[in-house]
């Protein structure tokens, strides 16, 4: 195969940031990017970690996702939610969570908590927060149970539990009020439901279902839409419409099928067919 | 410079507006009016309330919906009324729907130049006993419409009035044409779709319906009687009829 | 300081021991030596009616104007000091159209002579600072005709700022014959021509000078065609079928 025209380097791409500074300039401001509005929250338990966050994708005031899911796989035993610019927390875990498969293999061992967190607070600090991922990253390793939040800015913490997003608050006032250390799985499991809820229903950035991820040394459970409080309430009436009620203004029909005159040769080989050799 | 010399110019801004959110709409029938809000009220990406009453009933037979900047909303209310009291007292009748619609104009544009951040929607029952609704801009432009939505949904729901109310972009069937007004019971079902769909796709919709029907005076309110927790709000007997329909919208 | 009874009527805003001011009922008197002005309401509309005075052979008795146009649906007749009457009439017309501009309807016949009577009481001392205001009260009456939703009405003002709604009313000189005179004539179902002769007959009989098209005037209020002051031609027309 021949190789691309132009050479295309590794990583991101500035080409266009002078124009699109320039168009800026000119009152053309840059597109928006969806931005998963977003409550995430992780929390210490006693088997391990649970992780958990809203389904709401949104571009301003809109909803640009009822569903989405905001728990990215980094490795079988860690997890990482991403609030932010939905593309940024996607396309930052993703490389992440490849680098760490690679990382894994030239190692030979099961991968860290601590080494995922330490190449993405890397990469977000190299791009001074204009990769806007916040996150919250949680797993079980040879160390035990971790879990840390990253700032857009590269910036981390290492807490019992974390909440992340426009939900933050609210989800953190749940925390607040009732995380206690060594809780058991169900337990733990509710609160982080609560915390999510609590983001679901009093920020409106946040909302939709809850997703949880419950991760131990074992064994890692992702719980996709474990609470679904806001199903679409029953159309009043049918919007079916009468077939021919779009109008148009120009009607042409072509004919796809290819029709041949098939004129045989021979009377004898034509009517019957000669039967196909099979032997 | 914060030394207050002026060797760099520099300006300051006081913004006095917020948009509180929320969504309102109107349908004028033949003989009826529907007027309907969320009543969620917000700032930002936070609830102020779940319950904040953005439809009001002005007279027995007007009912005034605003949506916008809430503070302004509520004080705007409060004028028309307060006005509407004194042309009661001045005239000896409650003010007609026109009236209300012409009064409303030259209060909006009296403040052309610090508007009330308000869009109004008017809607009601004319001298004539029919339907009506009269839709604002803040300054005071106005005109009387079969439909208008209004808010931070508008975008979602007007479009959807276009095509349900006035048949934009549907063709007839051969022979037959499309009707000017709908039952009331096809309206209230647009009006009830309206706001659960804007409640699916808009984050600041949600939490409670408030619907208000008028009723032309002697006609039947036929297609009320299937819905639930309507509440009759007629003050007098022999005038034009008023309903509150309550409906809880999703909260997240 | 000497006070007798009559030093009360000096102030218009003082009133006597009797509890009377002198001043308005003094505005009142001014009103009986005005010419006599007729109106006369009908479900078909409402037909005022002037007596002009014509003094001198040299007057242009087309330029005596007493009966005025307030809106297209309100009409007026005075009598008494008319140039009085110009700043009520100002004064209802403003009134009028204010109310059209901020309503988009017609204002009530009796909003509009409310209006004109909140007006009337205005008088005194202007306080410093304030507008310079009526010194006095006006001296003249009104009869205020016009259509609204209630239908046709007639509304009879004084300089005292009250008013009253009448079938039929006559002001001025020959106001008590010419109302004696409408309570024997007027009924419920009178048409409109036959309320037109009725002021017509009415004034004839309390005039000194003979009636004809040049010293009346007729005005009519319809629910078609508003306010309209006769012409002489459709004047002499009833003036020669009574």
């Amino acid at each position: 195969m021949a190789a691309a025209s132009v050479y295309s380097g590794a990583g991101f791409d500035f080409t266009n940031e002078v124009r699109n500074t320039f168009l800026t300039d000119r009152g053309i401001p840059l597109p928006k990017a969806t931005s998963t509005g977003t409550t995430i929250v992780g929390c210490l338990f006693k088997d391990g970690i649970i992780l958990g966050a809203d389904t709401r994708a949104t571009e301003g005031p809109i909803v640009a996702d009822k569903n989405c899911e905001k728990i990215h796989y980094i490795t079988d035993n860690i997890r990482c939610c991403g609030a932010g610019t939905a593309a940024d927390t996607e396309f930052t875990t993703a490389l992440i969570s490849s680098n760490m498969e690679l990382h894994a293999l030239s190692t030979g061992r099961k991968p860290r908590v601590v080494t995922a967190m330490t190449m993405l607070k890397q990469m977000l600090f190299r791009y001074q927060g204009h990769i806007g991922a916040a996150l919250v990253l949680g797993g079980v390793d040879t160390t035990g149970p971790q879990l840390f939040t990253i700032h857009p800015h590269g910036s981390t913490d290492k807490l019992p539990y974390v909440t992340m997003g426009s939900g933050s608050l609210a989800a953190m006032a749940i925390f607040e009020a009732k995380w206690r250390p060594n809780m058991e799985r169900a337990e733990a499991l509710d609160l982080v439901c609560a915390a999510i809820s609590a983001g679901i229903f009093n920020d409106l950035g946040s909302g939709s279902n809850v997703d949880a991820c419950v991760i131990t040394a074992s064994h890692t459970e992702m719980l996709r839409n474990f609470v679904k409080p806001n199903e679409r309430a029953v159309k009043e009436r049918s919007y079916q419409f009468r077939r021919g009620t779009t109008e148009y203004k120009k009607e042409e029909i072509r004919s796809l099928v290819v029709e041949e005159d098939v004129t045989y040769i021979s009377a004898a080989r034509g009517a019957e067919g000669e039967a196909m050799d099979t032997s | 410079m914060p030394d207050g010399s002026f060797a760099h110019p520099q300006q300051r801004q006081f913004n006095p507006y917020t948009d509180n959110g929320g969504t309102i709409l109107a349908i004028a029938g033949a003989d009826f009016t529907v007027i309907a809000g969320d009543t969620r009220q917000s700032e930002g990406y936070s609830i102020q309330t779940r319950y904040a009453p953005k439809v009001f009933r002005l007279t027995d037979r007007a009912v005034l919906a605003v949506n916008g900047f809430a503070a302004d909303g509520n004080m705007f209310v409060k004028k028309v009324k307060q006005r509407l009291e004194w042309y009661r007292h001045a005239h000896a009748k409650d003010m007609p729907l026109r009236a209300i619609a012409r009064l409303i104009q030259t209060m909006l544009y009296a403040q052309r130049f610090f508007p009330y951040y308000v869009y109004n929607i008017l809607g009601g029952i004319e001298e004539d006993g029919t339907g009506a609704v009269y839709s604002f801009d803040p300054v005071g432009s106005y005109e009387r419409e079969a439909c208008r939505a209004a808010g931070a949904a508008q975008s979602l729901v007007q479009p959807f009035l276009d095509n349900q109310i006035y048949f934009k972009n549907q063709k007839a069937a051969a022979g037959q044409t499309h009707p000017t007004h709908l039952p009331l019971s096809d309206v209230l079902s647009i009006v009830i779709d309206s706001f659960t769909s804007a409640t699916e796709r808009h984050i600041e919709v949600g939490d409670g319906l408030e619907i208000f029907v008028v009723v032309t005076k002697g006609h039947s309110p036929q297609g009320l009687e299937s819905i639930r927790n309507v509440q009759e709000v007629t003050t007098r007997a022999d005038t034009d009829r008023m309903f509150v329909i309550r409906r809880e919208l999703k909260k997240d | 300081m000497f006070l007798t009874r009559s030093e009360y009527d000096r102030g218009v805003n003082t009133f006597s021991p009797e509890g009377r001011l002198f001043q308005v009922e003094y505005a009142i008197e001014a009103i009986k030596l005005g010419s006599t002005t007729v109106g006369v309401r009908t479900p078909e509309g409402v037909v005022l009616g002037v007596e002009k005075r014509v003094q001198s052979p040299l007057l242009e008795s087309s330029s005596i104007e007493k009966i005025m146009e307030i809106d297209r649906h309100l009409g007026c007749a005075m009598s008494g000091l008319t140039a009085d009457a110009r700043t009520m009439i100002d004064h209802a017309r403003v009134t009028s159209q204010n109310h059209a501009f901020t309503y988009d309807e017609r204002i009530k016949v009796e909003s509009v002579t409310q209006a004109v009577c909140d007006l009337a009481l205005r008088f005194g001392e202007s306080v410093h600072d304030e507008d310079a205001m009526m010194s006095r009260p006006f001296g003249v009456a009104l009869l205020i005709a016009g259509i609204d939703e209630l239908g046709p009405q007639l509304f009879h003002t004084d300089p005292s700022g009250t008013f009253v709604r009448y079938d039929a009313k006559a002001i001025g000189s020959g106001s008590e014959a010419a109302q004696s005179e409408l309570q024997d004539k007027w009924h419920k179902q009178m048409t409109l021509q036959e309320a037109q002769i009725l002021v017509l007959r009415v004034l004839k009989q309390v005039m000194e000078e003979k009636l004809d098209h040049h010293n009346v005037q007729l005005a009519q209020v319809l629910p078609t065609t508003g306010f309209e002051i006769l012409d002489e031609v459709r004047l002499k027309e009833i003036v020669d079928i009574m």
